[in-house]
């Protein structure tokens, strides 16, 4: 026998998420039906508004209410130094620091011909336009250290280095605070090989 | 190291059997399908917890058991360690010293095997990706360096073949992105190909020694590492042959974009076998070839000692009728006071008895067995 047609829809819908098979989005949608009216129409709210309200910033492409979004607008930030990263997240997570008051620029994935996603189809021509058009003098590339993630950093550097701009790669190695008899080799090794004259 | 005692439960054809075994070389002997293997296979499965023979670990329980159990007393430098492997339908178990270990890789290692099959011989006889195979898991198991180094040139391989077939049919004209993969691509290889350079070399003086051993010191045997760049720039710094593979790839670039494909690199990479400065695999006699196969693989046991400091127990499985008395006797020979030792075959008479120091015969008949 199957489910009658709402909740089977539900259940579907809630499968469309990531990380969430059939027995979960079951679950889920069960907890929905028991759920007050109100607190499943904010619910309910909230997922249109976060697809209607949000938008992509038309100079970084960071996800924003409103264009352009608050950091580009926010003139006492230094307007010399760019950080490029591969998603809005990480641009959180670079917030959080509290140290760094630049720019952004959020390409929205990495090069790799193996997902089809080549240099037009991630944010790149706006960097370089943006570069073109305002007085940046540092970009630093924070893509993942992974090799799609250098790859693409390399790619960009050498779109960018003619033209006089400072290129930095964040640093590898070591995380803080952490100890060295439960790091891996590999992260060993690249601390190794970046290591600092004290 | 060596294992003092096998306990086997519900094993392929053992539903309950105690061995002890000797220090030296133990001997399996019996007819063809009466267990031999079985038994070196689960000395191989207690070491490295799956099979050499399968890779359905269901096929090792006994027909209509829920579990195969396996329990070894292994004597290590350290001492005694009791090691138990269970494997049932829902999957593997291990204790080490009895305490459950919730991840195998915490299991692996503490007991060591090497294994020698008729297929072996392969690594001389074979295709290169064959010997490339084997360096690949050899050279992997000592250097998680290398290991890390290949996969990453593994991956960046695959996406750099992959955009030179949209090259290839214009799906895709930038050609600095090429570059780019080029330059990840031989910074990879160079890593790879260095450390493979520099294991082989090692590898190569322990196969040497064994090799003189087993021929009567007839045979020298050479090894010679065949990559996209000359053997004298082997020898070089990493950054050189970098450079040079980079300029390779800069060369060719037409022709790979018209091939869509990844023409040079460690991918393509070859290990040469000489003896007495005579290529084994295109001249050598099925002898010489058995030979220089055993001489490369039993090398591994003196790397691996290198590595661990204490000695592997040696496996081998019908190996002895694929070699005659003369190369029979040194093999025996080179390894009977240093390593534990255990062999099938179905007859004794063409095993050199005398010159093994008192070896220990189990005879095996339909699953019995006899000391």
């Amino acid at each position: 026998m199957q489910y009658p047609e709402p909740i089977a829809k539900l259940i579907d819908s809630y499968m469309k998420l990531p990380g969430i098979g059939s027995k979960t989005a079951t679950r889920l949608a069960f907890y929905t039906i028991d759920m007050q009216t109100d607190d499943v129409q904010a619910f309910a709210k909230s997922l249109i508004a976060a697809k209607k309200d949000l938008h992509y910033c038309s100079i970084c492409g960071n996800i924003t209410e409103s264009d352009p979004c608050d950091i580009c607008r926010d003139k006492s930030r230094d307007q010399s130094v760019v950080i490029v990263v591969e998603q809005p997240k990480d641009v959180m997570a670079l917030e959080k620091m509290n140290d760094y008051h630049g720019l952004y620029h959020v390409l929205h994935g990495v090069l790799s011909p193996m997902e089809g996603t080549g240099p037009e189809d991630i944010n790149i021509k706006s960097l370089i336009k943006r570069l073109q058009k305002t007085p940046i003098k540092e970009v630093i590339i924070a893509t993942n250290a992974t090799p799609e993630g250098e790859a693409t950093a390399m790619y960009i550097s050498r779109l960018i280095k003619p033209a006089g701009i400072k290129v930095t790669r964040l640093a590898h190695g070591l995380s803080v605070g952490s100890d060295i008899e439960y790091a891996d080799e590999m992260t060993l090794l690249k601390a190794v090989e970046g290591r600092q004259e004290m | 190291m060596y294992l003092e005692q096998l306990e086997l439960t519900n094993f392929r054809n053992y539903k309950k059997l105690i061995l002890n075994f000797d220090q030296g070389i133990n001997i399996f002997i019996g007819a063809n399908a009466q267990g031999k293997t079985n038994l070196l296979e689960a000395i191989y499965v207690l070491a490295l917890t799956r099979s050499h023979r399968t890779s359905n670990d269901k096929e090792m329980i006994q027909w209509q058991q829920d579990f195969a159990r396996i329990d070894g007393q292994v004597m290590r430098q350290t001492g005694k360690l009791p090691l138990e492997l269970i494997i049932s339908k829902q999957g593997k178990r291990a204790k080490v010293n009895h305490l459950e270990q919730s991840k195998l890789s915490a299991y692996l290692g503490n007991f060591n095997v090497v294994l020698f099959a008729p297929e072996d011989l392969d690594i001389v006889k074979g295709s290169p990706a064959t010997r490339r195979h084997f360096i690949d898991m050899e050279f992997g198991q000592m250097s998680a360096n290398y290991l890390s180094n290949l996969s990453q040139y593994k991956l960046v391989l695959k996406q750099r073949n992959l955009y030179l077939r949209q090259l290839k049919y214009q799906q895709a004209k930038d050609l600095v992105y090429l570059e780019v993969l080029s330059d990840q691509l031989a910074a990879f290889g160079a890593k790879v190909i260095k450390i493979r350079y520099q294991l082989l070399a090692q590898m190569e003086k322990f196969a040497q020694v064994i090799h003189k051993e087993i021929t009567n010191q007839q045979e020298t045997l050479t090894f010679q590492y065949r990559t996209l760049i000359k053997q004298h720039a082997l020898t070089d710094s990493e950054e050189t042959i970098y450079q040079e593979i980079k300029a390779i790839y800069t060369e060719n670039q037409p022709r790979e974009i018209e091939q869509g494909t990844t023409l040079y690199g460690p991918h393509r990479d070859d290990v040469l076998f000489f003896v007495n400065d005579q290529n084994v695999q295109a001249f050598g006699s099925q002898g010489q070839q058995r030979t220089t196969a055993l001489s490369v693989k039993l090398a591994e046991i003196d790397l691996m000692a290198a590595q661990t400091g204490e000695y592997p127990v040696l496996l081998l499985d019908d190996v002895l009728s694929e070699l005659d008395d003369v190369r029979q006797t040194h093999l025996l020979k080179a390894f009977q006071d240093k390593v534990q030792t255990f062999l099938t075959t179905t007859s004794l008479d063409n095993v050199a008895k005398e010159i093994i120091n008192d070896p220990k015969v189990f005879h095996i008949d339909s699953g019995m067995i006899k000391v």
